[in-house]
């Protein structure tokens, strides 16, 4: 470790900076694909035991979050008669997020979403689980809410997942009664809208009312098709642009925020349909 | 304080600094406005370092930031390069002991390796990064430069930092 003995930059530290900058500008510009290989080999070793430090953070975090709902619910018991209305709501929201793992008819893993500190977490997401669990790359990944996203890469015990924020993000979606189908992708328009996602490719013939549910079609399930049909993608919200005669794209508000989640389910069998696996979206 | 002790105990505080940054932060809620402990522990190494030491500690730092967070692979390790060198040169000619320039130092540091970080990457743009650089970044900034401050007090004597009011 080096002191500033000097408080001047020497030709060293000028050589040093340039080549770390040429490292990172190669870095930048080398195949996605030499990315993961990097990325995977460091999380296996340099920044395994800070990960499963973090994996057992956010456990911990999660059983003190758990055990004061516990005790809320034991408290709240005791004046059952007068809260039974807020109660029964609770219960409610509960079997939302705790339910969805026993209604899911397909092989599945629960992973924790380690949020990391780069600003661009939440267009890919980093999860607790890999190899050991079962999870393989483009294995659909999904919170109660609805899709987040696919695994991109998958390590010893972690994950990354590419999230729907992501511009390279696509998945065939369908309406409820499957009556029109579309591509659903990232907004990427320049106003606070750009939380938001797009239907594009809705034929122009087709229209489709704001609340409009969408899912994930489920087109060419396991012959390429990623996605099994029915996970919710979100609620049509307005028109977002016309090609003149041609079709339409719809803004949608997805139904899962990747940056705001914090256990998400990795779907290990994709030739299942889920549509009855997820709860009707609270009025 | 004789130089080897100075240094382990520099080690200390950035090893500690790393530890809080996989354990206390998954607690803080919300990540986006929630302190950065790494980049503040290059932050805390620039102010004891060469610049060009700073500058293999920014791009060993945001190369392991880039694998668990590999949206723009090579755009962590740029921009805590570009902010290591610059934060370790600077603090050399504006060197101050003043804890209100220290915090400035602490937030301006994250800020720039937020901006790097997203322009280097390209990947968010529009209002998108309008609303990052100007409310979520400079929260973190602001967060991140508030536990610097706390770091520095705590840990003044093993920094072998001087701070006036």
């Amino acid at each position: 470790m080096t002191f500033a003995s000097e408080r001047y930059a020497s030709r060293r530290d000028t050589l040093a900076f340039i080549v770390c900058l040429l490292l990172s500008v190669a870095a930048r510009m080398t195949p996605a694909a030499w990315h993961d290989r990097v990325s995977d080999g460091l999380r296996g070793t340099l920044l395994r035991p800070l990960v499963a430090m973090q994996g057992w953070a956010e456990s911990v975090r999660t059983t003190r979050r758990r055990f004061a709902r516990v005790v809320a619910e034991r408290d709240s018991a005791v004046v059952v008669a007068t809260l039974a209305e807020a109660l029964r709501e609770e219960n409610a929201q509960l079997r939302a997020v705790l339910g969805l793992r026993e209604r899911l008819p397909a092989r599945h893993v629960a992973a924790e979403v380690l949020h990391q500190s780069l600003p661009t977490d939440g267009y890919t997401l980093l999860i607790s689980a890999g190899s050991r669990q079962g999870v393989r790359v483009l294995a659909p990944v999904i919170a109660p809410g609805g899709l987040v996203g696919v695994v991109r890469s998958v390590g010893g015990s972690t994950s990354v997942v590419v999230a729907w924020a992501h511009p390279d993000f696509r998945a065939s979606a369908m309406t409820a009664d499957g009556a029109v189908f579309g591509i659903a992708g990232p907004y990427g328009g320049a106003d606070p809208g750009s939380l938001l996602l797009e239907l594009r490719g809705v034929p122009y013939r087709e229209e489709l009312i704001p609340g409009t549910r969408v899912y994930t079609s489920g087109l060419a399930t396991g012959e390429g098709g990623i996605y099994p049909r029915g996970i919710p993608i979100g609620t049509i919200l307005s028109v977002g642009e016309e090609m003149a005669g041609w079709a339409r794209t719809y803004l949608v508000l997805p139904a899962v925020h990747p940056a705001s989640i914090s256990h998400v389910i990795v779907l290990l069998d994709t030739r299942v349909e889920l549509t009855g696996a997820f709860a009707a979206p609270q009025p | 304080m004789n130089a080897k002790r100075g240094a382990y105990r520099l080690r200390a505080v950035l090893l500690l600094l790393v530890v809080l940054h996989f354990t206390l932060r998954p607690w803080l809620g919300d990540p986006r406005p929630a302190p950065d402990f790494l980049v503040l522990a290059l932050l805390v190494y620039a102010l004891r370092a060469r610049p060009g030491g700073a500058a293999v500690a920014g791009f060993t730092i945001g190369l392991l930031g880039d694998a668990l967070t590999p949206v723009a692979f090579g755009a962590g390790a740029l921009a805590h390069t570009v902010v290591g060198y610059l934060a370790a040169w600077g603090k050399a000619i504006f060197f101050a002991e003043n804890l209100a320039v220290n915090a400035g130092f602490f937030f301006a540091g994250t800020w720039v390796r937020d901006l790097l970080v997203l322009v280097g990457g390209g990947h968010v743009q529009g209002t998108e990064l309008v609303w990052q650089l100007l409310l979520w970044s400079p929260l973190k900034a602001a967060t991140t430069a508030l536990v610097g401050v706390m770091v520095l007090l705590i840990f003044r004597r093993w920094l072998a930092i001087r701070i006036t009011e």
